[in-house]
């Protein structure tokens, strides 16, 4: 498969998983609000501002707008084209990563991330406020969508596996970050209002982290009624089997890097699966208790670093392909290979112009 | 002749109209479809002109406009009512064009070998030597099977008694079979019941008739040739055509950048290291195929390609250097080169064309500015043309300026009014809309044409202009058998 052609199933996979996580964020705040009758305290800042810190954004945003709130943070998320982050560049970039290997995935996928896209160009900030819990499934559900056409469309060898490991790098990482500002606004509320914390708000709060997740019936399978931060995050870092854990889905990115290298248990043949390799084994042996000796928050910071370094090496790996055997001119005067996560450079687009006959 | 067509203005007094006779009837092999037609009613065209856009939008479909706002992408205007090609009159197009690809692939060979018909004085040899699109880097160069045009899309026009023309000889990179494809199926969709009143000649193939002409002219030596397509990239208009294409079949789409050259061998990098390349089908211009040889800022070509071609380990289609023989000046004399070449009598004219480098001529194109059409001779897509009654004083001027700057580089034509066909306007009324045909051919061991091509159409008012670029759209064309 072309180096050219992995990476861009790897980014559109990427952005697609980010646009559903990042519905869930939203959606599951609109949720908690309702869930707290605090929907008239909608605007309050307090419950938005934990939106923007899930996405490492706030410089940018205090650049853009003034207040947090439901309207500022929903635009900022949703709609800003500016925020490469939002929903709509997301789709877009998936888009425009899957437009460029039009060919190498099944047109029923196009034809997926293609309507969403259109789909999201006629959303105005008013339907979302209107019917915000219909605007957040209609992603959620188009993200499911695409995932089930890809598996049934497209054959599953390399090109599946490049789409397997994004998906759950991604969603790992959206995991922890979201595990984390959840424990940080707790935390900050149990400062200020400690009785709350202890009180049925706690717990209101935590269920709609396993909400976020779609965790929460099957917390409870498991777990019955008792809702209990331990419990919760024994379920959301540790639990092997739910698809929104981070233990599945590190154990499935693994998977899919092994499928592509070859490599097994006990014996890696590159650094990717290295990296990955070790992480999975570690996540399997550590109890919950010992991410609190820890520290949760450096727990989870530490992850996300380790997640960053493993997505550097599958591009090392099988991205920014060269062979050392090609040296002299040849390769000096090739161009360096350029794919970037932001999307595609500009540097050729005036010259791709040229006249068709 | 209910509905849609009891206010059609033929106009045929003045134009050759494809639907209606000069006696104002219709012609023979438009009678089911006009009878088909006007069972319609507004509202039915309206249902079907809905599921031509989704199929179209779906399909990603779209037509990138330059010098508009970043990204701005169109539906291709796609009209209605396709056009229908009798096969007696579609054998003599295929017959000329087989004739003149044949003689063009010919004459390639001769100029880029022994320049005989230079020696011979046919062609003024300044003529060629000095064409930019003359590759001197390409001389004594021998491509397999010595076929240099593997892809070609000729234009044809009728004139107003209905002759078939060729317009121009697109023997570079010829665009737009995709759409000549899809226009197909988005017809099978929106209209299953014309579909059955017709024995309707099938293009389907065309994927695979490309891909095998493609393979029949890999390097000798490479058994099982390994074919890739190479792109400018996705912000070319062309751009899903060429990721259409190489879909179909069931070839790698690549950029520049996913090629390279070690060993004047073709590579792409892959996940798995490097896999040879044996047959590259290039929708790249020379120009910017191999900075170490063509333009050394191009970004979109691969350094060492030329002389990985020159050794023979990779074919380009098509052949470096094409352009030499559809530049408009070299055009007005194919006829010269079919008989030169071939002892033929051409079975498709030229249109009549004046070449400003010629003295007498020069002084009849000033003298007619606007009358006639002027063309630059290396330009394409409807860039740089002058259409005399429809232009100002002050763009004939600007003309006149240029053309005696550079003859070499224009030439005029008289005003043809191309044949009409009924096109829908908004789609509520009918009015007869210029056309032009672009049949796609292959040459590889043999010479192909899948019966049909793509039927641009002036789809703004009385405009001449088909080009994607400059607003024109497309019908569904049918050859049919009786």
């Amino acid at each position: 498969m072309l180096s050219r052609v992995a990476e861009s199933l790897f980014w559109m996979s990427r952005y697609f998983e980010r646009a559903e996580n990042t519905a869930r964020f939203l959606d599951v705040n609109f949720n908690l609000l309702l869930d707290l009758n605090k929907i008239t305290h909608i605007e309050n800042p307090s419950y938005w501002v934990a939106l923007i810190l899930v996405t490492s954004d706030k410089e940018r945003f205090n650049n853009l707008y003034d207040e947090y709130s439901a309207r500022t943070v929903t635009d900022y998320l949703v709609f800003n084209k500016s925020n490469p982050n939002s929903i709509t560049s997301c789709i877009g970039l998936a888009r425009e990563n899957a437009r460029s290997i039009i060919e190498s995935i099944s047109s029923e996928m196009w034809e997926q991330v293609n309507n969403l896209y259109h789909y999201l160009q006629n959303v105005t900030p008013q339907f979302v406020q209107n019917d915000p819990y219909g605007f957040y499934k209609e992603i959620k559900n188009a993200s499911h969508l695409f995932q089930g056409i890809t598996d049934n469309t497209f054959s599953h060898n390399e090109g599946w596996d490049f789409i397997q490991i994004a998906k759950y790098l991604e969603r790992t990482d959206n995991i922890a970050r979201l595990i984390d500002v959840k424990y940080h606004m707790l935390l900050s509320e149990a400062q200020s209002q400690p009785e709350l914390v202890a009180g049925s708000e706690d717990i209101i709060q935590w269920m709609a982290v396993l909400k976020s997740c779609s965790a929460l019936e099957a917390f409870r399978k498991v777990y019955l009624s008792k809702i209990d931060p331990d419990n919760i995050l024994r379920f959301l870092i540790l639990d092997r089997t739910f698809p929104r854990s981070i233990n599945f889905s590190v154990c499935a990115a693994e998977d899919a890097l092994w499928r592509i290298s070859g490599s097994s248990r006990h014996r890696y043949v590159n650094n990717a699966d290295r990296l990955i390799g070790k992480l999975e084994a570690e996540l399997s042996y550590t109890a919950i208790e010992d991410i609190f000796a820890k520290g949760l928050h450096l727990y989870l910071e530490d992850l996300e670093q380790r997640l960053v370094k493993v997505g550097e090496q599958v591009h090392l790996t099988y991205f920014a392909y060269h062979t050392p055997e090609i040296e002299s001119s040849d390769i000096e005067e090739a161009l360096p290979f350029t794919g970037i996560a932001g999307g595609r450079a500009n540097w050729s687009q005036a010259q791709q112009h040229q006249q068709q006959q | 002749m209910i509905r849609f067509f009891e206010r059609y203005e033929a106009e045929t007094s003045q134009f050759f109209d494809e639907v209606i006779s000069k006696e104002g009837a219709p012609r023979p092999h438009y009678d089911k479809m006009l009878h088909r037609f006007g069972q319609f009613s507004a509202d039915d065209i309206k249902a079907r002109r809905e599921i031509v856009n989704i199929f179209f939008r779906n399909q990603g479909i779209t037509f990138t406009v330059y010098g508009e706002e970043e990204g701005v992408e169109r539906l291709f205007p796609f009209d209605l009512i396709p056009r229908v090609v009798p096969a007696n009159e579609w054998q003599t197009i295929e017959r000329g064009l087989t004739q003149r690809i044949t003689a063009l692939n010919t004459f390639l060979h001769d100029i880029y070998h022994g320049q005989k018909i230079l020696k011979d004085k046919i062609i003024p040899a300044e003529l060629i030597l000095g064409s930019q699109h003359f590759r001197r880097e390409f001389v004594g160069v021998n491509p397999p099977l010595g076929i240099y045009i593997h892809v070609t899309g000729s234009d044809i026009i009728r004139d107003g008694e209905g002759n078939y023309l060729v317009l121009e000889d697109n023997l570079r990179t010829p665009s737009g079979v995709s759409y000549m494809l899809q226009n197909r199926q988005a017809m099978k969709r929106a209209f299953p019941v014309l579909f059955d009143k017709y024995k309707i000649r099938p293009i389907e193939n065309y994927p695979q008739e490309l891909l095998r002409t493609l393979q029949e002219i890999g390097p000798v030596s490479r058994r099982d040739p390994n074919v890739v397509v190479l792109t400018p990239g996705i912000y070319n208009s062309a751009y899903f055509e060429h990721s259409f294409l190489a879909r179909q079949m069931g070839v790698e789409l690549t950029e520049g950048k996913d090629l390279v050259v070690n060993n004047n061998k073709v590579y792409t990098r892959t996940t798995r290291g490097l896999e040879r390349v044996d047959v590259v089908y290039r929708r790249v211009d020379d120009a910017f195929l191999d900075p170490l040889v063509f333009r050394p800022d191009s970004k979109l070509g691969v350094a060492g390609l030329v002389n990985a071609y020159r050794k023979g380990n990779v074919t380009l289609a098509n052949a470096i250097g094409c352009g030499v023989a559809d530049d408009k000046v070299i055009y007005s004399f194919v006829p010269e080169i079919i008989k030169y070449y071939l002892g033929e009598d051409p079975i498709l004219q030229n249109v009549p064309t004046w070449l400003a480098s010629n003295p007498s001529d020069l002084k009849y194109i000033l003298a007619n500015l606007g009358s006639l059409v002027v063309k630059a001779a290396n330009e394409s897509g409807g860039y740089g043309m002058l259409i005399g009654p429809e232009s100002s004083i002050e763009q004939q001027e600007n003309f006149a300026e240029m053309i005696v700057a550079n003859p070499r580089n224009y030439i005029a034509q008289p005003t043809i009014s191309l044949s009409r066909h009924p096109s829908f306007f908004n789609d509520t009324e009918l009015f007869g809309c210029h056309i032009d045909l672009r049949p796609y051919v292959l040459y590889g061991k043999t010479v192909t044409i899948v019966p049909g091509g793509l039927t641009r159409v002036a789809l703004k008012r009385g405009s001449l202009v088909v080009n994607s670029s400059q607003g024109g759209g497309s019908k569904d064309t049918w050859v049919v058998d009786e």
